[in-house]
């Protein structure tokens, strides 16, 4: 059970996807303008990896070895293809914002990598969890930095003024993909304090 | 098993191909009204805010049936025109060319068969759409103008997959938009609204500033408001006379 718990915990703060395996960096720096797209992709990614990591668990024995990356690719890409169809039916206005990336989330490298890192090798349930928190882990760093972008950056939060209703000038480097990575940075940074293991000699 | 034979790989993938395709039409079949709606309601809200009656962030707000509504209650009638500049049909009032009639229409233009849309509103507004190629795939957007029919009044642009912060502005940037206020369609001229890099001379009133960094872009946009406005002027020219 512990280990279960591991496969869960790990990859929201230790194994972090975004901060410490440097995975997804790319999406990251475009979603967080907004909290609102962030929260959406974050939940995105996390169905796509949960989900795909689950089916290619499944069914890992019948996969020929030789192809199993276009396996990985085609169960991949139909999940992509299912979120970006419902968000069109049904959150239209966010699914134009969020526009290419969705379609994106295929070549996001943490969906393939736990794929082929960690699903094939285990049994279906952990895959799933594992899957799940990883998405979890990406979301949590998107939120944080799509928190101080739109709150920084808008002056608001979900579209609700919050800074700007008490006159603050908004900045817009924060609006900018470079300030993005800049805040990365600073999670990375805020991270590897409190954890000392994780800090590289 | 073997699962690294040549017969048993074909199989595999060639069922898993299957399989997926299967899942992914039926998936599509079943939700294509639903986001047909929303299409339509998206291109009613572009028409709504080109022409002042709203505008966008104001109109995300609001749901399908209440977008559709305002866009009734304002429109006096939607016509397709042809080449010669005549109403050749009317459209309902709540019917409205989507991106890809836009798009039939444009290839039209070489053997001067189209019908394109105007949309005409009871203060006088007239919308004409506009198609064409920016730097990576279609843009597209209206521009709205009063009774005299080269005056504009407002403009929405919107684009399939040009580069946010750059291209993008097209659509993202409130001050391009409010660029086209106040200007003239010069319908004498062969390009009769421009789109300058580097700046548009003072005093011009059929010009204003291209995108930093978006060149081609608004190069596509200039040429797609040309075509366009050019494939209206037979329609502006015969309005103006009477």
């Amino acid at each position: 059970m512990s280990k279960l718990k591991e496969t869960v915990l790990n990859p929201i703060f230790k194994g972090n996807p975004i901060t410490v395996l440097i995975l997804g960096i790319c999406s990251s720096l475009a979603v967080t303008v907004e909290l609102k797209g962030a929260c959406v992709m974050a939940l995105s990614v996390t169905i796509v990896t949960a989900v795909s990591s689950l089916i290619c668990s499944i069914i890992r024995k019948t996969i020929p070895n030789r192809v199993r990356i276009i396996v990985q690719l085609v169960v991949v890409a139909l999940m992509v293809i299912l979120v970006d169809q419902v968000l069109k039916a049904f959150a239209f206005a966010v699914s134009k914002q969020l526009s290419v990336y969705i379609g994106l989330i295929i070549t996001n490298c943490i969906v393939m990598g736990r794929i082929e890192a960690f699903a094939l090798g285990n049994k279906p349930i952990p895959s799933f969890l594992d899957g799940l928190a990883n998405g979890l882990g990406y979301g949590l760093i998107l939120i944080i930095v799509a928190f101080f972008r739109e709150l920084l950056g808008s002056g608001t939060l979900f579209g609700i003024p919050v800074l700007s209703a008490i006159g603050y000038t908004n900045n817009g480097l924060m609006i900018l993909p470079p300030m993005a990575l800049i805040l990365l940075g600073c999670v990375v940074w805020v991270q590897r304090s409190i954890d000392k293991t994780l800090q590289e000699k | 098993m073997n699962t690294n034979n040549n017969v048993y790989t074909v199989i595999y993938t060639t069922v898993i191909c299957v399989l997926v395709a299967a899942i992914l039409a039926f998936v599509s079949q079943s939700l294509k009204p639903m986001q047909q709606a929303n299409e339509k309601a998206e291109t009613i809200s572009q028409i709504l805010t080109a022409a002042k009656f709203s505008d966008k962030e104001s109109l995300a707000q609001q749901s399908n049936q209440q977008i559709i509504e305002t866009f009734k209650t304002e429109l006096d009638h939607s016509a397709l025109v042809n080449a010669e500049g005549k109403e050749v049909k009317r459209l309902g009032q709540d019917e409205v060319y989507s991106t890809s009639d836009l798009k039939a229409q444009n290839y039209k233009f070489a053997d001067g068969s189209y019908e394109i849309p105007v949309y005409i509103f009871k203060n006088g507004t007239h919308v004409f759409p506009v198609y064409g190629a920016g730097l990576w795939g279609p843009i597209w957007g209206y521009i709205a103008v009063d009774k005299s029919l080269t005056h504009i009044v407002g403009a929405y642009f919107d684009h399939a997959s040009e580069t946010p912060g750059l291209g993008g502005k097209i659509k993202d940037d409130p001050a391009f938009r409010a660029s086209f206020e106040g200007k003239e369609l010069d319908l004498a001229s062969n390009h009769s609204f421009e789109i300058v890099k580097g700046g548009a001379p003072a005093g011009r009133s059929n010009a204003i500033d291209a995108i930093t960094g978006a060149t081609m872009t608004s190069k596509g946009l200039d040429a797609a408001i040309n075509d366009w406005v050019g494939a209206f002027k037979n329609y502006i020219k015969a309005a103006e006379e009477e």
